[in-house]
């Protein structure tokens, strides 16, 4: 039982900003206020700077995860994805999936959109497709449809090319995605 | 499925060895020496896919993340299957968390038992750590205390797994800064601990041991040698990069020299049957990484662990 309270104390300090600052600030009382007694004054002696380089091995974990789950958004952003999603983990993993990581980050970069999180306003439009895409792909939605004010079909092929867009890309594209049973293959459009 | 030669045991005395102890540990080592031999693959990713299917003859495995394949949308299913009808694949999980005192789920174990029947694999491997703890998820394996309890929790939870899964069990090391204070051992010893008392092999991760050693200001042959390298059956290695002094197993960079030297001692030593690179960020041209496989290949020829 106290193991299994040291390893929850252990995992909430690497993953949740907030609790690791309330921590260090009076570890022993923290550790004791979380049901911890024979190890409390054990796990006061937790080295702050131990758990800081712990902290940052977990977060490039989910990173390099996001990034494979949301490879058009990475592309699009390039060094701002680390900068970004540093900001966005700050708690823990909503899901043991890394998709649900993913669209967790999509989400908080589309609630951020505009500058200075995403500079120009494809970039919105980009990772609100692609988070729809991760979400017909592994939630197993029979219909998805979305409509983006941008050319998402040319930003796409531009960004698989390894080309960084320039300009406006206004054009209002429609995207659905549809798979007429939860074991059928998924079939998109955009038009 | 799996042939294992007799030559190939003869010319390996450390097996020999092995398969003149007695009782459990015989079984389990029994087991790991007939474990086919592999040689040199790499772990899979996606932006490799087509061109990786096309240069099969250089790939003498593929190792997937396991956990990305559970639940997975039948597309996905496609891709898996694709893979498996071109190499022998390694599955590889991250979110078993078999160190967890609160134990391992029960259904998630019942759907990585699924995916290696279907699989059907020489053997497969998860972490020395725990990735859940009273509901929070890590998204990666934690290290766990050097204790005698830790070592009991975590060969309850293998017994477990072992129980569902009758396909070998090897279980790698992971790179933690974190020291849990109260240790009553050191970690090579811990290790040793865990995978005898949970009669599991050992994915040795030298990319892993260099950095841990490394950071901590020890010297990684000696934290080499004190491992239980008779069970190591699978060795990842990967590249880094160093920050402010300290070394980041990043996964990102070219393997360093330190890496390569590491790799050949445990390889020399080790009876190990498969080598496989890891790169998961910044991501070469693939002919870059076969080269990184071909160099490990012929590491594991030089040392006669395979043709």
């Amino acid at each position: 039982m106290e193991l299994a309270l040291q390893q929850k104390l252990v995992a909430r300090l690497v993953t949740d900003r907030a609790f690791r600052e309330k921590f260090f600030a009076d570890p022993a009382r923290v550790a004791a206020s979380e049901g911890l007694t024979v190890a409390a004054e054990s796990l006061a002696q937790i080295q702050p700077e131990q758990v800081r380089l712990l902290t940052r091995v977990h977060r490039r974990r989910r990173l390099a995860q996001a990034g494979m789950q949301l490879p058009l958004t990475r592309k699009a952003l390039g060094a701002r994805f680390a900068d970004l999603f540093r900001n966005y983990a700050v708690t823990p993993p909503p899901g043991k999936h890394p998709f649900e990581d993913a669209l967790g980050f999509a989400a908080y970069l589309a609630a951020n959109a505009g500058p200075p999180t995403l500079e120009h306003a494809w970039m919105g439009s980009l990772v609100r497709y692609e988070a729809a895409h991760l979400a017909a792909t592994w939630q197993r939605k029979k219909f998805i449809g979305r409509v983006f004010p941008h050319a998402i079909g040319q930003l796409v092929e531009l960004l698989a090319t390894g080309e960084v867009p320039v300009g406006e890309y206004r054009r209002t594209t429609l995207a659905i995605w549809w798979r007429s049973s939860n074991r059928a293959r998924l079939k998109h459009w955009r038009l | 499925m799996f042939h294992q030669s007799v030559v190939g045991l003869k010319r390996y005395p450390i097996d020999g060895a092995l398969l003149t102890t007695v009782g459990r540990k015989t079984e389990i080592t029994n087991l790991l020496a007939n474990l086919p031999r592999l040689g040199a693959g790499l772990a899979y990713r996606e932006p490799f896919r087509q061109e990786l299917l096309q240069r099969q003859p250089e790939v003498d495995f593929v190792e997937v993340i396991g956990d990305h394949y559970l639940d997975a949308p039948p597309e996905r299913m496609d891709e898996l299957e694709q893979l498996r009808e071109h190499f022998t694949l390694l599955p590889h999980f991250t979110n078993l968390s078999l160190g967890s005192a609160e134990g391992i789920d029960p259904v998630y174990l019942e759907k990585i038992a699924q995916l290696i029947r279907r699989l059907n694999p020489p053997w497969w491997s998860e972490h020395i750590g725990f990735t859940h703890a009273g509901g929070v998820n890590l998204g990666h394996p934690a290290p766990l205390p050097f204790t005698k309890e830790a070592v009991d929790l975590m060969t309850k939870n293998i017994i477990t797994a072992r129980r569902a899964i009758a396909t070998p069990l090897i279980l790698e090391n992971v790179c933690s800064p974190l020291i849990w204070p109260g240790a009553e051992m050191d970690e090579p010893a811990f290790i040793g601990e865990v995978l005898t008392s949970g009669g599991c092999g050992m994915l040795l991760d030298v990319t892993n041991l260099l950095t841990h050693a490394t950071n901590g200001g020890g010297a990684p042959a000696d934290f080499l040698a004190r491992l239980p390298l008779e069970r190591v059956v699978q060795v990842h290695f990967s590249g880094g990069h160093e920050s402010k002094g300290r070394l980041i197993e990043s996964h990102a960079q070219p393997v360093s020299e330190a890496v390569w030297q590491l790799l050949d001692a445990a390889v020399a030593r080790a009876p190990v049957r498969c080598i496989c690179l890891e790169r998961d960020d910044n991501l070469p041209p693939l002919p870059e990484v076969l080269w990184e496989v071909e160099r490990a290949r012929a590491l594991g020829r030089q040392h006669r662990r395979w043709n």
